[in-house]
């Protein structure tokens, strides 16, 4: 009897779920005040270049949920872009034409990322950056594409993305496979230097788009250098409370190397258990762990996560450019600058860039010139922004860090080692 | 003659203490699925005892705190009939009483427990007594929209004021502690231990005073509570505010495991339900034991389905209990 009513009420629970994640587009004041402006701008758009005195580009990061705190860094670093671009002038070319950011909450779920791309692009902005997560940026493309509108990915891993042939999305950080592949490659090679005998890794990945394809990326490099990749093991990164029985299962095969790839929370949880357990391997090796190099990680694990090593996308903290940036960032936002957000700072940089070269309010003259982009990147990466003719950035490169101690440094590539890397 | 007494005495001995329940049939069934269970995850693993232990360990300490959870949740619908969407919420505001706390003020993260749970039972009161009193005995809907609003308010109100990055609660080096091969965290046993004892401390509180047996009238029968001089919304207001600090209690003792975020109470409400089904709604032993039996689900579904969720395991359990016996394991009317 009673189980009955709390089936309806599941069922009322659903209901209201779905009620909710569609009401989200009133929820951002700020844009909707500025809507009747857009209309008047939208009938000028055809007008000559030199009447643009506004430019507006959408943010859509997960402000709410679990990975507010990257989505709320990463709008942050959005603005301060524009802001910045704003201060040195605006848009040269465009008469000093300012940036406005327009946000908007994906609350980390595809169809709302959708949604409120379509009310962005209808509200007028002529270019979107976004939106951290594999699954709404997939969505955001769609729109992007069939609105001729383009929009630049600050982060979002998965290769799908740009597999589909669009020509409006371009991607500012390394894809799944370029973290996969050059997370083993970096293996090798640190490991080849060193002298470190290694034959049998275990992985232990979150099993979303994201993990399971920087898994099959290195899986697939890992073969070529001789190595087993075993066990596999994957988890919900939003569901999990605990991983010891899963790092037993991994000590059980006596590994040489575990590979972590996850989120923060798991990547903490990861570390509690492998220093329970003591699986024994002679490197915990991160590929895209959000934990690893994360500032406070070395704080959060009370020293647990010492020496283990991460390959990611990363700010370059061996440039000066970089450092004044994430300093300001500092003192205006009050947390030290995530990598993510200096990603949403490079994506608004590319695109006025780009303004500046198209000298135009036209979303499809904007398209063009950022597919032409050649910028110096703020980010630890080989070469300039190039985007090759899938989108992707030809130059965007993980490298390695490592936490020694309890501070995450850059170790790997010789070119931004901020110091060697240490091994057991 | 003697013989035949012999065997109809002993008859009714067997029937005494083994007095099945009238449809004992799911349990036994229950007890087949856990064997064998069991069995294929000791195939699954080649045959590692280390393995199977740790999941047992690890299960049964994830489980402890579920339960207390699952316990606050339980004792409110018993009572209420209120289906409260905010125990998760609730959880969460436990974790970062204990993160202000324990961090600003210096405090050992236990000993939070002193400010988190009185601090939960007076919001719980207060939510009960001005929101949810008001709506009571109307629609179901209003109560459970009422709570799943609350639950958002929460989480809103803790983004708002703490931001979305992951905090932690830091207790130093952990201890690890080695049970028949298998590893434990000093931080998850307290926590477990924790659990166990707070629920066992209301379980008797329930069973053995005045308040307790209160609560227990008006569960059974609001009307005849009333009738023999009972407050039934001052119950109403108490059963709430304890639901509220079980939440807030779990959330302090998982508060130094976790990395605190505005959505960490979450997985707590997913496991929290299915819990209070399987223990049978209003039970609290069952709750209890509900959160011990989901959190080996828990465990032993991530070693049969190594590429899935670990809540597959639960929601398997939570199926075949609607199945086999919808009532609940420790409910006895059906």
């Amino acid at each position: 009897m009673r189980t009955s009513q709390l089936a309806v009420g599941l069922a009322g629970l659903a209901l209201v779920l779905a009620a909710c994640s569609s009401g989200t587009d009133t929820e951002n004041d700020a844009a909707g005040e500025t809507a009747t402006e857009s209309a008047e701008e939208a009938s000028t758009e055809e007008a000559p270049a030199e009447s643009i005195d506004v430019i507006k580009i959408g943010s859509i990061h997960p402000l709410t949920g679990g990975l507010a705190g990257d989505g709320l860094q990463m709008d942050a670093g959005a603005k301060l872009a524009a802001d910045d671009i704003n201060a040195a002038g605006g848009i040269m070319c465009l008469d000093g034409a300012q940036l406005e950011i327009l946000s908007a909450d994906s609350t980390g779920t595809p169809e709302v990322g959708q949604s409120e791309a379509e009310r962005l692009i209808q509200e007028g902005a002529i270019a979107l950056v976004g939106p951290y997560q594999s699954a709404v940026a997939s969505n955001m493309a769609t729109v992007a594409e069939r609105n001729g509108v383009p929009f630049v990915i600050d982060v979002a891993v998965s290769d799908d993305i740009l597999d589909q042939g669009y020509t409006n999305t371009f991607r500012i950080q390394p894809n799944a496979s370029a973290m996969g592949s050059q997370g083993a490659l970096f293996l090798k090679e640190l490991t080849d230097a060193e002298g470190i005998e290694v034959s049998k890794i275990a992985m232990l990945h979150e099993q979303s788009a994201f993990g399971t394809s920087v898994y099959e990326a290195f899986n697939k490099a890992a073969a070529g250098y001789g190595w087993t990749v075993e066990p596999v093991i994957s988890y919900d990164a939003f569901g999990v409370t605990d991983l010891t029985t899963e790092m037993t299962t991994v000590k059980a095969a006596k590994p040489d190397v575990i590979v972590v790839t996850g989120y923060y929370g798991d990547g903490v949880l990861a570390t509690e258990a492998i220093s329970a357990v003591n699986p024994g391997a002679k490197l915990i090796y991160g590929i895209a762990q959000g934990a690893f190099d994360n500032p406070s990680y070395p704080g959060d694990v009370a020293g647990a996560g010492e020496g283990f090593f991460n390959v990611n996308y990363h700010l370059d903290v061996t440039n000066p450019t970089t450092l004044d940036i994430a300093n300001r960032f500092e003192t205006s936002y009050g947390e030290p600058m995530k990598t993510s957000a200096t990603h949403s700072y490079e994506a608004v940089r590319v695109i006025a860039n780009a303004l500046e070269q198209s000298c135009s309010g036209d979303p499809i003259a904007l398209r063009d010139a950022i597919a032409a982009t050649d910028l110096e990147s703020i980010l630890a990466t080989v070469g300039n922004i190039q985007f090759d003719e899938t989108g992707e950035n030809v130059n965007g490169s993980p490298i390695v860090m490592q936490v020694q101690d309890d501070a995450v440094v850059q170790v790997y590539p010789a070119n931004i080692a901020e110091a060697d890397p240490r091994f057991p | 003659m003697v013989s035949t007494q012999t065997t109809a005495s002993a008859d009714s001995a067997v029937s005494r203490g083994w007095q099945l329940p009238p449809n004992a049939k799911p349990i036994l069934v229950a007890i087949a699925i856990a064997i064998l269970v069991f069995f294929l995850a000791y195939l699954r693993t080649d045959g590692s005892s280390l393995i199977l232990t740790q999941a047992l360990v690890t299960g049964l300490m994830a489980g402890g705190v579920y339960g207390l959870v699952a316990l606050g949740l339980t004792l409110i619908f018993g009572v209420l009939h209120v289906i409260n969407f905010a125990q998760g919420a609730l959880v969460t505001l436990g974790m970062y009483v204990t993160y202000v706390v324990a961090n600003d003020l210096g405090w050992n993260p236990y000993l939070t427990l002193f400010i988190s749970i009185p601090l939960l039972f007076a919001f719980g009161a207060l939510v009960q007594k001005i929101m949810i009193n008001r709506s009571m005995g109307e629609e179901h809907a209003n109560t459970l929209l009422l709570t799943l609003a609350l639950g958002l308010l929460i989480e809103n109100a803790l983004l708002l004021t703490f931001g979305g990055n992951p905090q932690s609660v830091r207790t130093g080096q952990e201890t690890v502690y080695n049970i028949f091969g298998a590893v434990a965290t000093q931080s998850r046993l307290i926590a477990f231990g924790g659990a166990l004892i707070l629920a066992l401390l209301l379980f008797f509180m329930l069973q053995r005073t005045s308040i307790g047996t209160a609560i227990r009238a008006v569960a059974s029968n609001p009307t005849g509570a009333r009738l023999v001089g009972v407050n039934t919304s001052r119950i109403y207001v108490i059963t709430f505010a304890i639901g509220a600090a079980c939440a807030g209690a779990a959330g302090t003792l998982v508060a130094p495991i976790v990395s605190i975020t505005p959505v960490a109470g979450e997985v707590f409400n997913i496991t929290a339900f299915v819990i209070v089904v399987l223990g049978g709604l209003g039970k609290v032993l069952g709750a209890l034991f509900g959160g011990l039996i989901v959190g080996l689900a828990e465990q032993f579904g991530g070693i049969l389905f190594p590429d899935q969720s670990n809540l597959l395991g639960v929601f398997i359990v939570f199926v075949l209990i609607l199945f086999l016996r919808p009532q609940g394991l420790f409910s006895s009317n059906s």
